[in-house]
């Protein structure tokens, strides 16, 4: 007991400046051991402090209070005090303690998803994010949490707003994986077909030395999201794909490229036999809805490639080619694809002709240059982030031990030989 | 020394005139032996001075040598026109100027152009020195009231006018001597149209690798932008003078509201639909090739990027690492 009222007199004391909040910092993390077994006493002195101005010594006591198994009566209040804490506390302070940080954030999720009420724990994670992140190119381990609760909540936007960020450092390669696919299965949610194949790209040909099932999960759910969005998919990974990715995902996803295979031929009616027949694979991994998409995608393909023929086409025309079973359905279609934007067409009700035209954007309007603008500045923003990792990379020692092997043995303007090493 | 002259005549002044005598002052300080660096004239642009004390101190024992030349051009009735100059030696011992060769040079530009007289001298400098009288005096016999060309060869950066300066002589009684003294007159500067474009051309002179196209574009560029920002400037001091002038601080002025009223109601230049659609759609072409400016560059720059951290870090280095030269 002296120890904690000694510890809590010495965070109120010493949570000022700067100084003090290093002198504190080493203090606690002496004292941390005996926070640890007086862990089930604690809870009451954590009124004493406020977590906006004692944010470090908090979050010690908070973590060592929680550190043992947890009931769910305790959870409620324990998710309070969580959430309070972390939507009050300090920035500055918590990143000097960032790992107990990610601990305690992590008891929290598993608290909140224990209560099956995720909704409660995505406002406090984005907070915990934000305040984590030393910019917003940071991924941190928190961010597949937050990802994890908003799917679970089925609160996309606030998710929808962390992956607008290009993210440029990376803690740890497991929290790229998991943010990457939880990111996907998001912008799938949300319908946004090409930044879900971005992310899932980036799973799929991200370093790894062997194969990890968070890349077998993407492999799967890439190879769908390109056929509803590409209407095309090709099963040989890009050459920067890790060796051990290229030789093994496609033994895992094996019914998926049959699929692939399948959808390929154009034909409809064999797409929903193979369909039907893998069905128990498709649900156990919980990708039905995707293939049913797929297969619904299909259709438009199909239409879209008509655009490319006719100029004009009767609506019982486009049914037959298409194999739907009536015009009217083939207006559905048409008119669904018209409103989302995916071809330019004008259906005549009167005939029932349907007329394919050219892309009506004429590139002379002021959304267009905003467009345009916002594009370059983008650009010029990823120019100056590569050049200074160009110069950092050229001063890199390792770069520079081997640069010297690579050139010429003779000068080009005067026949000396040339340095074979620079030796730093 | 100089007050205003009372003779009458009115100066005009070709820019060959400056140009040659600028010319000739670079080129005996560019061929002294140390070069003398400029650090004893500019004002505050010398930066390079801060790491070589000893030869800003030299150079500030020594200043630019003086060159000396004649002018020579057409006067009618009061108007005296200088149209060109050329160089003479300076005789220190003799304070006077190469005779022999200044009647030389004469008798060939009376071939060339009949009609020119000498009409005076020049010099470059700071300000009329007592030495000069003695120069001029000497000229007086060729042209009975010589004219003293002083350009000023400092830059300074904050001066609009050129610095260059004409003196005439006139008697005038001090101290109950009469004295031929220096006073400054004004002039003009009188272009032909040849003459127009090559102060043109030397005023835009480009860097020694000027034929390469981006340094070119960078020149148009900068032209164009050197010219929005001071139109952005004298817009902003006019905004500026018409808000203070509607929140009281200044006496309203008519005349000036009626020319600012009317310089508003000359634009917009043209206002039509058409117009409209050609100039967003010749704007969005322009920003399209910026926008694939931007990909090549950043792609070059990535391409490097990836070489180099190939070669750091790559475990399967190519086997007989030559590279093909460039």
């Amino acid at each position: 007991m002296n120890i904690v009222e000694s510890v809590v007199t010495q965070i109120q004391g010493l949570s000022s400046s700067a100084t003090d909040i290093a002198a504190l910092h080493t203090y606690l993390k002496q004292a941390d051991e005996s926070l640890h077994t007086e862990s089930a006493r604690l809870l009451p002195f954590l009124d004493h402090l406020d977590p906006s101005i004692h944010s470090l010594g908090y979050l010690y006591i908070l973590d060592a209070c929680t550190s043992g198994p947890i009931s769910e009566e305790q959870a409620k209040t324990l998710v309070l005090i969580f959430a309070r804490f972390i939507t009050s506390c300090v920035a500055e302070q918590i990143r000097l303690a960032s790992d107990k940080f990610v601990s305690v954030c992590k008891r929290f999720k598993d608290q909140v998803m224990l209560l099956k009420a995720p909704m409660q724990g995505v406002a406090a994670m984005l907070s915990a994010v934000r305040k984590l992140q030393s910019s917003s190119a940071h991924l941190t381990t928190l961010h597949p949490e937050f990802l994890q609760l908003c799917l679970l909540s089925k609160s996309y936007k606030t998710g929808l707003s962390v992956l607008e960020d290009d993210i440029f450092e990376v803690d740890q390669p497991r929290d790229l994986f998991l943010y990457c696919y939880y990111g996907g299965m998001m912008c799938i949610g949300q319908k946004r077909f090409q930044k879900a194949l971005e992310l899932l790209h980036n799973v799929v040909t991200a370093p790894m030395s062997s194969i990890n099932a968070i890349a077998v999960e993407a492999y799967k759910k890439y190879i769908l999201v390109s056929l509803i969005h590409q209407g095309q998919f090709s099963t040989s990974l890009p050459k920067y794909a890790s060796s051990a990715a290229q030789r093994n995902l496609k033994n895992f996803c094996q019914p998926y490229i049959e699929l692939a295979n399948s959808y390929s031929t154009g034909k409809i009616a064999e797409l929903e036999t193979y369909v039907q027949t893998s069905r128990e694979k498709f649900e156990s991994d919980n990708n039905l809805g995707l293939v049913k998409q797929v297969l619904s995608s299909m259709y438009k393909r199909n239409i879209q490639r008509l655009t490319q023929t006719y100029l004009t086409l009767s609506l019982q025309d486009i049914a037959n080619t298409v194999q739907l079973n009536s015009p009217k359905e083939a207006e559905m279609h048409v008119l669904q694809m018209i409103q989302d934007g995916e071809i330019y067409a004008t259906i005549n009700q009167k005939d029932g002709m349907v007329r394919f035209l050219e892309d009506p954007e004429q590139y002379k309007t002021c959304e267009m240059i905003k467009h345009i603008d916002s594009s370059i500045q983008r650009m010029m923003e990823l120019s100056k982030k590569l050049t200074t990792m160009d110069e950092l990379m050229s001063c890199d020692p390792l770069y520079l031990a081997k640069a010297g092997r690579e050139r010429q043995r003779f000068d080009f303007d005067d026949f000396d030989t040339v340095p074979q090493k620079f030796n730093i | 020394m100089a007050s205003s002259s009372s003779s009458g005549l009115t100066f005009k002044l070709h820019p060959l005139v400056i140009v040659n005598i600028s010319d000739h002052c670079t080129r005996v300080k560019s061929q002294m032996n140390p070069p003398v660096t400029s650090a004893a004239n500019t004002t505050s642009n010398n930066t390079n001075g801060a790491g070589d004390g000893v030869v800003t101190a030299v150079s500030a024992a020594i200043p630019p040598p003086r060159v000396y030349g004649c002018v020579i051009g057409v006067q009618r009735g009061r108007t005296v026109e200088i149209f060109n100059s050329f160089e003479l030696l300076y005789d220190p011992i003799a304070h006077s100027l190469d005779r022999a060769f200044l009647e030389k040079k004469q008798e060939l530009y009376k071939k060339v152009f009949p009609h020119f007289y000498i009409l005076g001298w020049y010099s470059t400098g700071s300000d009329a020195e007592e030495s000069d009288m003695h120069i001029h005096k000497g000229l007086m016999d060729i042209n009975e009231s010589p004219v003293y060309v002083l350009l000023n060869p400092s830059i300074n950066p904050a001066q609009k006018d050129p610095p260059v300066n004409i003196y005439e002589s006139e008697l005038h009684v001090i101290d109950g001597i009469p004295q031929l003294i220096f006073v400054s007159s004004s002039y003009t500067i009188e272009t032909v149209e040849a003459e127009r474009i090559s102060v043109d051309h030397v005023a835009h002179l480009k860097p020694s690798d000027g034929g390469s196209a981006a340094t070119q574009l960078a020149a148009h560029l900068t032209g164009m932008h050197s010219a929005i920002k001071m139109l952005n400037n004298r817009v902003r001091v006019l905004h500026h003078y018409l808000v203070a002038m509607q929140k009281g601080e200044f006496a309203c002025e008519n005349s000036l509201l009626r020319q600012v009223s009317s310089l508003l109601r000359r634009l917009p230049a043209i206002e039509s639909e058409k117009f409209q659609d050609d100039f967003l759609m010749e704007y969005n072409d322009t920003l399209l090739i910026t926008y694939l400016a931007m990909f090549t560059n950043c792609s070059s720059t990535m391409n490097e990027l990836v070489d180099k951290f190939n070669t750091a870090y790559d475990r399967h280095s190519r086997r007989g690492g030559r590279t093909a030269f460039m």
